[in-house]
């Protein structure tokens, strides 16, 4: 799937005095099966262009363009439908529900879409055995380590087999083995054909070589940095 | 598609529950708090139903007129010459005359009712009491046969045994024989009751050979017992003329004003409630908004969440429903109505006395459902439009 952002300037709180211009004039270009790394200083815009990428907020102005349709002009229900089907999303601090077990975490976007309790689980489980964490999947979410909480993360990321994969800062928490382990999971899925794009300031990422392009972002603007091909 | 839908709905009702389970203490909290609430409106609405019921039964074993002498604004005995006075009046088609009064069993702390008629099995005095005559038994003449209530017999201990005695006022025992007795469906009216000859019961009461306490005139035609009332009135001086629509009457009186009273007291506990379910599907907690952030950006539906949030309010709402109308069963069952009973009926005493049965009926079941389910829906649904709407990027 094709990624194109042309002119994308994202205001919020716009006209207000406490108004916040976090994207100006982005132009990006991702296409399909690539790994592009988006780095950069907290508070430079990092989150709100993975927000547009995803489909969760559309731009103030300015175009993003997925695979040919305008995500801007969608409605929040084809908004919701497109991050249904083709978005894959990894939060910073993971965001699993820690009442719920693994596995139902992991199952969690299958629910609206009317899977059966029995395929629920066994997408998930298999998905969680394949991620090396299905000894933990009746554990609940609170009861699990940072490392195992992160393979949860992305098994629920990948549980309805989307075509990109957006992470925002995944290794911030995370020390140095539990980031190789985690860009090794990148690795996998790159070689699946999914298209990954992950905002991290981490050079232990932006250093990696699944990594194709290096974006810097820094006061809303973008630009290129050389990855190391 | 209908498949996938109803699939849709399973699965989100699923969650539903188990967040509900995950947050067991408060949203038991608001259960039980729904549940005294529909409690209280069922067990009213239902010890009215069963009231009016009662009374309704038991206006069908009055008779047509009922004749008392009164003295200083009580009653009290007379004499049969009395009869005789309405032998004359045209339209009464018969006059019994009848001795009721009540015995206090001391050995069981117990109350009966005493009824002494002409004709143990007549019709016209018996009437609508469900009697299950007993194979005769030959006993010694001085025991006088009787028509016994379950409550009556359970009391006496009597068991397999049909003859019992009781106390005359000198101290004496008069001994009696269990001829019959009132089949289950009449126990409300006949529970304490033992009916006997009118001879016995003069006897056990310790009255002159021709006193009794009421004269029962049957009508011919009922469009005619207000005047035959009127005219038993002007005939006999000193009496207390009742008609089967008067005690009905009262019935109905001093159930409606009181039920309509109370009815409106608690639909104020009902609007407070509603209120407070409002207020609280209106807030969330961080927590609570963080997860419904975290579902949208997993792709839940703005119209997932309401159908969410539907669920755990109706999930909520038929467990209130259920464990506050079992609860107004077991209240009316068990407990006679206990909480209401004094509210409906006042603290004097109603005579004859009404003991109560539950009495389902479907009209005061959707009534009590739609007045409590319905509006809980509303007051928690249309709150949770707006949790809803939650930004999902707010949780990035």
């Amino acid at each position: 799937m094709k990624i194109e952002l042309t002119a994308v300037e994202k205001y919020y709180n716009r006209g207000a005095p406490n108004q916040v211009h976090a994207l100006r004039t982005v132009d990006l270009s991702i296409t399909s099966n690539e790994t592009v790394c988006i780095h950069g200083p907290s508070g430079s815009g990092k989150s709100t262009l993975l927000a547009i990428l995803g489909g969760i907020i559309g731009p103030t102005s300015g175009s993003a363009v997925v695979d040919g349709r305008k995500l801007a002009r969608l409605p929040d229900r084809f908004l919701t439908l497109y991050r249904q089907q083709h978005i894959g999303f990894i939060f910073q601090r993971f965001r699993l529900i820690p009442e719920l077990s693994v596995v139902e975490n992991v199952t969690l976007p299958l629910l609206p879409l009317g899977i059966r309790p029995a395929e629920r689980k066994r997408r998930g489980w298999d998905l969680l055995k394949r991620l090396e964490i299905g000894h933990r999947g009746d554990f609940l979410a609170a009861e699990i380590s940072g490392g195992e909480l992160q393979r949860a993360a992305v098994a629920r990321a990948l549980i309805n087999d989307p075509s990109i994969i957006v992470a925002d800062e995944p290794t911030a928490h995370l020390d140095t083995r539990l980031s190789e382990d985690f860009l090794s999971i990148m690795a996998e899925l790159k070689d699946l054909g999914k298209t990954i794009i992950i905002a991290s300031h981490d050079p232990l990422v932006s250093g990696n070589p699944i990594v194709d392009r290096c974006l810097y972002l820094r006061d809303g603007r973008l630009t290129a940095v050389p990855g190391p091909q | 598609m209908a498949a996938r839908y109803l699939d849709r709905q399973l699965n989100i009702a699923d969650y539903a529950l188990g967040g509900l389970t995950r947050r067991l203490g408060k949203n038991l909290v608001v259960v039980l708090v729904f549940a005294l609430v529909i409690f209280m409106v069922a067990s009213f609405s239902m010890t009215t139903t069963s009231l009016k019921h009662a009374a309704s039964q038991l206006l069908t074993t009055v008779p047509d007129i009922t004749v008392q002498k009164m003295s200083a604004g009580r009653q009290v005995g007379f004499s049969t010459e009395a009869i005789k006075e309405l032998e004359f009046i045209f339209g009464i088609r018969s006059v019994q005359p009848r001795v009721w009064g009540y015995y206090f069993d001391e050995n069981n702390g117990a109350n009966y009712t005493v009824i002494g008629v002409t004709e143990l099995g007549d019709k016209t005095q018996l009437a609508g009491l469900g009697i299950d005559f007993l194979p005769n038994l030959k006993t010694d003449a001085a025991f006088e046969p009787a028509v016994i209530g379950r409550g009556v017999r359970e009391n006496l201990g009597l068991g397999n045994r049909r003859a019992f005695s009781l106390f005359r006022p000198d101290l004496s025992l008069k001994s009696f024989v269990t001829s019959a007795t009132f089949d289950a469906e009449t126990s409300m009216v006949t529970d304490d009751l033992i009916i006997m000859d009118l001879k016995a019961a003069r006897d056990l009461f310790g009255l002159q050979a021709d006193e009794i306490t009421d004269l029962l005139v049957d009508v011919a035609n009922p469009l005619e017992i207000d005047n035959i009332a009127d005219n038993i009135g002007e005939r006999l001086k000193g009496v207390r003329v009742v008609t089967r629509e008067r005690i009905g009457k009262t019935y109905r009186v001093a159930f409606g004003w009181r039920s309509g009273f109370g009815l409106a007291c608690l639909f104020g506990a009902v609007a407070a409630f509603f209120i407070f379910a409002w207020d609280k599907a209106s807030g969330l907690t961080p927590a609570q908004q963080q997860e419904i952030a975290i579902l949208k950006v997993l792709g839940w539906q703005t119209e997932d969440i309401i159908t969410l949030r539907f669920w755990e309010s109706v999930i909520i709402s038929i467990s209130a429903f259920g464990l506050g109308y079992l609860a107004a069963w077991i209240h009316l069952l068990f407990f006679n109505g206990l909480l209401f009973r004094p509210v409906l009926l006042g603290w004097s005493v109603v005579k004859p006395p009404l003991s109560l049965v539950p009495v389902f009926s479907f009209a005061d079941l959707l009534i009590i459902f739609s007045l409590s389910v319905l509006p809980y829906l509303a007051a928690t649904v249309i709150p949770a439009w707006h949790s809803a709407t939650i930004r999902p990027d707010s949780v990035i």
